[in-house]
């Protein structure tokens, strides 16, 4: 699974890869996107730390609760106005609201490896 | 009818409430107690609050770029996700087909949906969607 596979999820406008601290490894744009290279670093970032805190939330709560079925986090999407930004395993992308398939989108990104 | 009750509506969806901004006041339905549903409002309020001040940085960087306001998040669990929007939360189970529905369902709650996506999702899961919705 590729940057180029995951620009065929419905409604992307950024595929990203990234390190396991944040760091923007790599990204493809699809044209007229107003994203840059800088805001996808920064959502990597944003999205490691969600993740990390997502983990913990969900160790917590399934040792608090009894509940299983949280642990491990598969992925995070933080929903914006226009678009989503979808990640997991240390790939991302970002896909238009109106168009977003989110289980497509975590789906695609569960069979990328790093 | 409520949004939380629309959501108890879809097979699959394990508790819906909905929290406050300010203060500890939030109602729920599903498979919660009272004080996991406490809980429940008070981890994703301070979530959201958290992710709408990662937007605000976004912002800054690049004035209009799509993101801000946000509208909510998704945690995906193993076989659980926690859906957020606005201030309404959701568990649901990892079912095929699940997860955009109820993003579906929440998402017009905040005017993002131009169509009437209700009677879509109430025709899909059968019955009488006149009743159900009015």
């Amino acid at each position: 699974m590729s940057l180029d596979r995951l620009m065929q999820v419905p409604g992307v406008l950024a595929a990203f890869q990234y390190s396991d601290k944040g760091d923007l490894v790599a990204h493809q744009l699809r044209e007229g996107t107003e994203l840059t290279p800088q805001v996808l670093d920064l959502l990597a970032h944003t999205c490691v730390a969600n993740m990390a805190v997502a983990t913990l939330e969900a160790r917590g709560w399934e040792a608090l609760t009894g509940q299983a079925g949280f642990e491990p986090v598969q992925g995070f999407s933080l929903v914006g106005l226009d678009w989503s930004a979808v990640v997991g395993s240390n790939f991302g992308v970002v896909v238009r609201n109106r168009d977003a398939d989110y289980e497509e989108a975590f789906s695609a990104l569960g069979q990328c490896k790093s | 009818m409520r949004i939380i009750s629309q959501l108890m509506q879809i097979p699959g969806v394990i508790a819906a409430g909905e929290y406050a901004y300010r203060g500890d006041r939030y109602s729920f339905e599903g498979n919660l107690s009272a004080e996991h549903a406490r809980m429940a409002s008070i981890l994703c309020r301070s979530n959201t609050l958290s992710i709408n001040m990662q937007s605000e940085i976004f912002s800054s960087f690049a004035e209009d770029c799509g993101c801000k306001p946000v509208q909510g998040w998704i945690v995906r669990g193993r076989d659980t996700s926690v859906c957020v929007v606005g201030n309404i939360f959701c568990f649901c189970q990892n079912t095929p087909g699940l997860l955009n529905d109820v993003m579906t369902i929440m998402r017009a709650k905040v005017g993002d949906i131009e169509e009437n996506p209700l009677v879509y999702m109430y025709a899909k899961i059968g019955g009488d969607v006149n009743e159900k919705l009015y």
